[in-house]
C-alpha cells in the first residue's frame, strides 16, 4: 500500500497568505504522489483547526501529516501532540517552514515567495515519503543521584533530593564540607552567620539515611550516561581516627613544625600540617594537610591516634543523575593590581571578611588601627579585555553589607566607596540606603580611569576622578584598602572536564537556555546549581540548587526515561573499523565490536545526542542520521532544485 | 445555572499562570502529581506572553513562552480555570488545605469557541485595549490578544450594550449571556502563590506628565509597539502617529524613591530598557535613544555584556535624575534634569518619553487565607520565612511562593524560584502521604 | 552555472536546528529580505554535512550551497567549526575535480542571532553567483 499523506497550509491570520498565494501552493502540490488529503487553514495551531485535524486523519486514514506554517521552533510539538492524539506516531509528522522563512522573508516578493513555498512543501512531501514511525528510546533509571560538591548548594540540594525519596551521593573533594559560606559571619538578608547556615544544613543532612556523604573524594571515571552513571570515585585517607584523644590531638598539632597559610582565613593566619576543623566546618575532626606535611614523626610520638599506613581507597556509585555543585573561585588580584602585594594593608573583600571576623573590639592591620577604609570596586569584573568581562552581581551587596559591620562592630570608622556605579539591585537597595544615611561617603569612576592606590612615605592614598564630584581629581589617605574581588570559575575544573560540560563566554559551566532549561546541560542527565554557573549569592545559589534537585528528580523518579530515537545508525556490514567516527564522536557514544571475522563501530543509542559530526567522516559511508538519511536528504534537493 | 462543584481533590493549587506559575506547575506534574491553576486573567502566560525580546538573549518572549503554555494547556495532570480567582483557602483535615474558587462568567462557551473572531467583527462596542495598554482599541466581544490561551472569545461585560450581534453570527452559537460565576471548592495537599507583580502607575507621578502628555508613555507599552503581536506595525508616538526619533528613558520611574513609597530597586527596569533601546535601534535606525539614570544595574549573567553592547551601538547614556517634563506644542517634551557628571541643571528635548516603571506588590493574596496567616515583608511583598535556606517558604507551612511574588526579579529568576517552589511543593507530598 | 534569472541564484542553505535556523527564522521576523531562491534543510549539526549531499545539490542544478556553521556557539561540542571546516575543504577538493568554481561553497559561523550577518552573507554570495554564471 502505497502511504497517505495529509497536507495544511496555513495562512497564519495573513502573516503567510498576504504574501504566499496559499491557494495556489495547495493546487500545486494536491497532484504530488502520495498527498491523498491538502487543506489550507486560516490558523492551523488554534484549537479548532487542531480538533478538525484530527477527524481528518481518522477519516482518511492518514499515515502522515504535513503542516506548512510558521517555524518548527514555534508549534513543531503542537502539532506532533496533534498526530498522537489522532493514533500516530510523532514522527508521522513534519513541520514545514513558510512564515519566517519564505513569507516575511520575502514580502516584497510575492510571486517568488510562492513559488518558493510550494518548493519547501513538495520537499517536505519527499521526505515524508520515507518516514517511519520511530519509538523513543526508554532506559532505566536509577532512583539515585550525585551530588558533586557539599557547600551550601550542594548541601542543599541534597537534603531537597532526601526529601523527595532520592537516594543521594554527596561528595566533596575536601575533608570539611561547608564551602565558603562556612567562611562567612552575618549575611543578609538575615543575619545568620555562615557558620550558623552550615551548621543548620549539616544537622539536617545527618538525619536523613538515604544521603551518603563522601569527604576527601573524587570522581575520576564515569562510563556510563543518563539513567545510569557508573562513577569511579576516589576517597583520601584519613591519618587520624574518627574518635581520637583531643588531647594527644592538640599536642600533635603543637609539635608539628610545619607552618602553612591557613586558606580559611585566606592566609591571614597560619596552622600546621595537622589541623582541626574551623567552627561552621563538618566533620568535626583532625587532619593531615598530606601536600604540606614532611612525615618528620613527631606528632605519632606523641598522638595514638595518628596512622599514616592508611591508604586511599575507591569505591563505584551508580546513578540516574548528577547534580554539580562545585562552586566558585574567589578572585586574587594580580601582582600589585590596586597595590595588592605590594602594599602591604591592600586586601581583598574576603580577607576583610574574615578580618571582622577574627578582631573582636578593634580592628588592626600590621599593628595598626584602622579607621578609615576604602573599598576599591569591581576588581576581577567588568574588565574591558580578556575573561573577566562580567559582572560579578554579589559584590557591590557583599561589601556595603561588610563595610556596615565594620562601621557597626569598630569605633570611628569612616568608608570610602569607589565604585563604578552601586549594582545593589532589588531588596539589597536598603543596605545602600542605610550606609549613605550612616554618612559612607560613594564615589565613582569612570570606566575608562580607574582609580590608582599608591604608597608615599609608608602612608596609603587611593586616586579618583570622580563622576559624581564635577569630574575632580580626589586623593583620599586610607588606613586599609579593601579589593572588592570578583568571583571567578573553579581553577580545577578536572570533574566538569571528565564529564565534558560545556562553559560559557565567562568560563562558568554553561546551562542550556537562560531561560527555557536554566540548570540543566547538554549532557543528559547532569544538572548545575549554585556558583559553578555563574556569580550569584547564597539565597540565588539555593534557589537554583533546588531548581537543578527538582530537574534531577524528574530524572529518576519513574525509574525509565525516554530519549528521543534521532541517533546515528552504522551499517555494520560496510563499516572496517577504521576509528574516524570514534575519534569524531564528542560524547563517547561509538563502541567497538570485534568479532571473529571483522571489528565494527556500533553507537551507544542512549549516549547519542544526534548531532551527526560522525556522519561525513566515514570513508565508507557506512553511516547515516536516522530522519536525515542521504535517501531524505538527496530527495529534498531533489525537490527544491526543481525550476 | 451553575451550582457549586462537588469537592474536588487535587494534589497542588498554584494561584497565578504567569511564568512561575507555569513553571511550577509543569514541574509538579511532570514528576506524577495533579495540579490546579488559578488564573485570574483570560489567559495563561503573565506578563512575559506579551513581552516583545527578553534580555540579555535577545530571544522573543512569545517563543518561550507559548510552548510551555502549549505544553500546560495539554498536560494530563494540568487542569486550567482562567479567569477565576482563589477566594479563600483554609486549613482541613489531614495536613490538606481547602481552597474556594470562583469562575467568572466569560459569557463563552470554552469547549465550543473556535477563535473565529466573528464575533469580534460584528461587535460594534469599541473600548479601550487592556492587553495591548491601552494604546489601540477592542471590541466587547473579543479574543484578549492573538497568542492568547485559551484562544478563545470573552465577553466584556461592563461594556456590552447586549445588542446580540455577536450571538447573531457566531458560527457554533457558543455565546451565552446568561452565565453566571462558578464556585468551585478543592482539597489540595499544597499551595503554590505565583501572583507575581504589579506595575507601577506613572499617574501617581504627575511631574512627569504621564496622561496628560500623550506623548509620555509607559515602558509596557513601548514593549507592546516591539512586539511581535504588535498593534501597529513600526513604532510610532501616540501623540500624532509620527516615527519618533527622539527617545527618552526614564529609568527608577516608581522606584528607589521614598516619595512614592518605594525604596528599593525594582532589578528589571535597567535591562529591560537598556533591551528596549537596542530593539528601537533596529526598528528605527535613524532614531536617538538617550537612557537617564541613576546607576545601570546589569548585575546577571550577560547582563554587563549587553549593556557594553548598548555602549557599543550608540545609545546615550546620562547619568541624572528627570526632574520634571514640560510638554511642548508639537507634542515634544522638554526634560529638565541635573547632569550628575556635572552638577549642572539640563534641559534636553525629545520626541517620546518612555517612562521606566517599577515594580510593586500584588496584594491580591492579603485576605485569601482563613485562621491561617500569611505573612508580608516591610513592602508588602509575600514575606520569605527563611529567605537564604528555603526562600520558597512562607509563614503557612505547605504553602510556597515562586516568582516576583516575594518581590523583583527578572525571567530567569523567576523560572529557578518556580523550580525551588516546585521542589518544596513535591517533597511537602510526599512527606504528608 | 545553471543561473535562471538575473536576480536570484538558487542557493541551498545547510543551517542548524538549535543555533542558525532560528537566525535565519528571526531574519524573516525582522523582515530583512533576501533573495527568493534561497532554501534551508536544517540539521542538527553543520558538521554532519555530507560532502555528497553538497555535490548532489550541485548536479541538481543548484548554483551555490552555504553552511550556516554552529560557530563556537555549537551545541554539541567546540570542535564543530574545525570540523565543519574539514568537510568544506574536502568538498572543494572534489569541486576542483570535476572542474568546478570552489567559491560555489560558502561557509560562515551564523549565531542563534546573527540574521543581519546571514543575509548580509547570503546577499553577497547570490550576487558572487550570478556574477560568475
Amino acid at each position: 500500500m502505497s502511504k497517505k499523506i495529509g497536507v495544511y497550509i496555513c495562512s497564519c491570520g495573513g502573516n503567510i497568505s498576504d504574501y504566499v498565494d496559499v491557494e495556489k501552493v495547495k493546487a500545486a502540490i494536491e497532484t504530488e504522489e502520495n498527498v491523498a488529503f491538502s487543506k489550507t487553514a486560516m490558523f492551523a495551531c488554534s484549537d479548532a483547526s487542531q480538533k478538525e485535524m484530527e477527524k481528518d486523519i481518522q477519516e482518511n486514514n492518514l499515515d502522515d501529516v504535513i503542516v506548512a506554517s510558521c517555524s518548527p521552533k514555534l508549534h513543531l510539538t503542537t502539532f506532533r501532540a496533534v498526530t498522537v492524539r489522532a493514533g500516530l506516531n510523532k514522527f508521522s509528522y513534519y513541520h514545514a517552514n513558510i512564515r519566517e522563512q519564505v513569507s516575511w522573508a520575502h514580502s516584497d516578493d510575492k510571486s517568488g515567495a510562492t513559488e518558493n513555498a510550494i518548493h519547501v512543501v513538495k520537499a517536505a512531501i519527499a521526505k515524508m515519503r520515507h518516514a517511519k514511525p520511530l519509538d523513543p528510546i526508554i532506559i532505566r533509571s536509577k532512583k539515585a543521584v550525585a551530588v558533586i560538591g557539599a557547600g551550601v548548594s550542594g548541601m542543599r540540594a541534597a537534603i531537597g533530593l532526601a526529601k523527595m525519596e532520592c537516594e543521594v551521593y554527596l561528595i566533596e573533594r575536601n575533608h570539611f564540607i561547608g564551602g565558603h559560606t562556612a567562611q562567612w559571619e552575618e549575611l543578609f538578608p538575615s543575619e545568620e552567620t555562615g557558620r550558623d547556615i552550615i551548621t543548620r544544613l549539616y544537622q539536617e543532612l545527618l538525619r536523613y539515611k538515604n544521603i551518603k556523604l563522601y569527604t576527601g573524594a573524587r570522581i575520576v571515571e564515569n562510563s556510563g550516561h543518563i539513567g545510569n552513571f557508573i562513577l569511579k570515585v576516589k576517597i583520601d585517607p584519613l591519618f587520624v581516627h574518627e574518635n581520637p584523644d583531643i588531647s594527644e590531638v592538640e599536642k600533635a598539632i603543637a609539635v608539628c613544625p610545619v607552618t602553612v597559610p591557613d586558606a580559611f582565613n585566606f592566609n591571614l593566619t597560619e596552622r600546621k600540617a595537622i589541623y582541626r576543623n574551623h567552627p561552621g566546618e563538618f566533620p568535626e575532626r583532625t587532619v593531615v594537610d598530606v601536600q604540606h606535611c614532611t612525615r618528620c614523626g613527631e606528632c605519632i610520638k606523641v598522638c595514638k591516634s595518628i596512622d599514616f599506613s592508611k591508604e586511599e581507597t575507591s569505591l563505584e556509585l551508580q546513578v540516574g543523575s548528577i547534580l554539580f555543585a562545585t562552586g566558585f573561585d574567589p578572585y586574587t588580584p594580580g601582582e600589585n593590581e590596586f597595590g595588592y602585594g605590594q602594599i602591604p594593608n591592600v586586601i581583598t573583600l574576603p580577607q576583610f571578611m574574615r578580618l571582622i571576623a577574627l578582631n573582636d573590639k578593634r580592628l588592626i592591620v600590621n599593628g595598626k588601627d584602622i579607621k578609615k577604609i576604602a573599598y576599591i570596586y569591581c576588581v576581577g569584573s567588568r574588565q574591558p579585555d580578556g575573561d573577566l568581562k562580567y559582572c560579578s552581581r554579589y559584590c557591590c551587596t557583599a561589601a556595603i553589607h561588610a563595610s556596615i559591620r565594620a562601621r557597626k562592630k569598630y569605633q570611628n570608622i569612616s568608608n570610602f566607596h569607589f565604585t563604578r556605579g552601586v549594582r545593589t539591585y532589588g531588596k539589597q537597595e536598603v543596605y545602600y540606603n542605610e550606609s549613605l544615611r550612616a554618612g559612607d561617603v560613594f564615589l565613582q569612576s569612570f570606566d575608562h580611569e580607574l582609580p590608582v592606590v599608591y604608597e608615599k612615605e609608608n602612608r596609603t592614598f587611593v586616586k579618583i576622578n570622580d563622576i559624581l564630584t564635577e569630574q575632580k581629581e580626589l586623593v583620599l589617605e586610607a588606613d586599609l584598602v579593601v579589593l572588592v574581588t570578583s568571583m571567578v570559575p573553579r581553577t580545577d575544573q578536572s570533574t566538569a572536564s571528565l564529564f565534558k560540560l560545556p562553559k560559557g563566554r565567562d568560563n562558568f559551566l554553561k546551562e542550556v537556555h537562560m531561560k527555557l532549561r536554566p540548570v540543566e546541560t547538554v549532557i543528559d542527565g547532569i544538572t548545575i546549581a549554585g556558583t559553578c554557573q555563574g556569580p550569584m549569592n547564597i539565597t540565588e545559589s539555593v534557589s537554583s540548587s533546588l531548581s537543578a534537585a527538582v530537574k534531577a528528580y524528574s530524572y529518576v523518579s519513574k525509574g525509565e526515561i525516554e530519549l528521543e530515537p534521532i541517533v546515528a545508525s552504522i551499517n555494520k556490514n560496510i563499516c572496517t573499523w577504521c576509528n574516524a567516527c570514534y575519534e569524531a564522536c564528542p560524547f563517547d557514544a561509538i563502541n567497538k565490536v570485534d568479532e571473529i571475522s571483522k571489528s565494527y563501530a556500533v553507537i551507544n543509542n542512549s549516549i547519542c545526542k544526534g548531532c551527526g559530526m560522525c556522519l561525513p567522516v566515514c570513508p565508507y559511508d557506512a553511516i547515516e542520521l536516522i530522519t536525515y538519511s542521504n535517501r531524505e536528504i538527496e530527495e529534498m534537493i531533489d525537490m527544491l532544485s526543481k525550476d | 445555572m451553575h451550582e457549586a462543584r462537588s469537592e474536588v481533590e487535587f494534589d497542588a493549587l498554584v494561584v497565578g499562570g504567569g511564568i512561575a506559575g507555569c513553571e511550577a506547575a509543569l514541574n509538579i506534574a511532570n514528576n506524577g502529581y495533579t495540579v490546579l491553576l488559578v488564573e485570574k486573567d483570560l489567559s495563561i502566560g503573565g506578563k512575559m506572553i506579551l513581552l516583545s525580546k527578553v534580555f540579555p538573549t535577545l530571544d522573543c518572549g512569545a517563543c518561550i513562552t507559548t510552548p510551555k503554555v502549549s505544553e500546560i494547556a495539554r498536560h494530563t495532570r494540568i487542569t486550567i480555570l482562567t479567569g477565576s480567582e482563589v477566594g479563600s483557602i483554609s486549613e482541613s483535615d489531614n495536613h490538606r488545605f481547602k481552597a474556594g474558587i470562583v469562575k467568572h462568567p466569560r459569557y463563552v462557551v470554552d469547549e465550543d469557541c473556535t477563535g473565529c473572531q466573528l464575533c469580534e467583527e460584528a461587535c460594534p462596542v469599541n473600548v479601550s485595549d487592556q492587553y495591548q495598554f491601552h494604546l489601540v482599541g477592542r471590541k466587547a466581544a473579543y479574543i484578549p490578544f492573538s497568542i492568547a490561551s485559551p484562544r478563545i472569545a470573552a465577553i466584556d461585560m461592563e461594556n456590552c450594550t447586549l445588542c446580540g450581534a455577536c450571538e447573531k453570527v457566531c458560527p457554533t452559537k457558543c455565546i451565552d449571556f446568561t452565565q453566571e460565576e462558578e464556585h468551585w471548592t478543592v482539597s489540595v495537599k499544597t499551595v503554590v502563590i505565583a501572583t507575581g507583580f504589579e506595575l507601577f502607575d506613572p499617574l501617581g507621578m504627575p511631574r512627569y506628565g504621564f496622561g496628560l502628555y500623550k506623548n509620555v508613555i509607559t515602558s509596557m507599552q513601548m514593549e507592546r509597539q516591539l512586539a511581535p503581536t504588535r498593534p501597529f506595525h513600526t513604532v510610532l508616538r501616540p501623540g500624532d502617529g509620527k516615527m519618533p526619533d527622539r527617545i527618552a528613558y526614564v529609568l527608577c520611574t516608581g522606584s528607589r524613591d521614598t516619595s512614592v513609597g518605594n525604596p528599593i530597586c525594582s532589578q528589571i527596569c535597567c535591562m529591560y530598557s537598556i533591551k528596549q533601546a537596542q530593539l528601537l535601534m533596529g526598528a528605527l535606525p535613524m532614531a536617538d535613544v538617550t537612557i537617564y539614570y541613576i546607576d545601570i544595574r546589569a548585575f546577571g549573567k550577560g547582563f554587563n555584556e549587553f549593556y557594553e553592547q548598548a555602549l557599543g551601538m550608540g545609545v546615550n547614556f546620562v547619568k541624572g535624575k528627570i526632574g520634571k517634563i514640560i510638554e511642548k506644542d508639537n507634542g515634544n517634551l522638554l526634560l529638565r534634569y541635573e547632569d550628575v557628571s556635572t552638577g549642572k541643571l539640563h534641559e534636553a528635548e525629545h520626541d517620546l518619553v518612555v517612562l521606566s516603571v517599577g515594580v510593586l506588590p500584588n496584594k491580591s493574596m492579603q485576605s485569601v487565607f482563613q485562621d491561617l496567616s500569611l505573612l508580608e515583608d516591610t513592602y508588602h511583598f509575600i514575606k520569605q520565612d527563611d529567605p537564604i535556606l528555603n526562600p520558597a517558604r512562607t509563614s503557612i507551612e505547605g504553602v510556597f511562593v515562586a516568582g516576583t511574588a516575594t518581590g523583583p526579579m527578572d525571567i530567569p529568576d523567576s523560572i529557578l524560584s518556580a523550580g525551588t517552589a516546585s521542589a518544596e511543593a513535591i517533597s511537602h507530598i510526599i512527606q504528608s502521604q | 552555472m545553471n543561473v535562471t534569472d538575473k536576480k536570484n541564484a538558487k542557493i541551498l542553505v545547510f543551517s542548524t536546528e538549535k543555533i542558525s535556523d532560528p537566525a535565519i527564522d528571526m531574519a524573516g521576523l525582522l523582515k530583512l529580505h533576501y533573495p527568493a531562491k534561497v532554501y534551508a534543510i536544517a540539521i542538527p549539526c553543520s558538521s554532519a554535512v555530507k560532502s555528497q549531499w553538497i555535490m548532489h545539490a550541485y548536479e541538481k542544478g543548484f548554483d551555490g550551497v552555504f553552511i550556516a556553521a554552529d560557530g563556537s556557539d555549537c551545541p554539541y561540542d567546540e570542535t564543530c567549526t574545525e570540523k565543519t571546516g574539514r568537510i568544506v575543504s574536502k568538498t572543494q577538493e572534489l569541486m576542483k575535480q570535476k572542474n568546478m568554481d570552489p567559491a560555489r561553497l560558502r561557509m560562515a559561523a551564523i549565531c542563534s542571532v546573527c540574521s543581519e550577518a546571514f543575509v548580509k552573507q547570503i546577499k553577497s554570495f547570490n550576487e558572487y553567483l550570478i556574477k560568475s554564471a
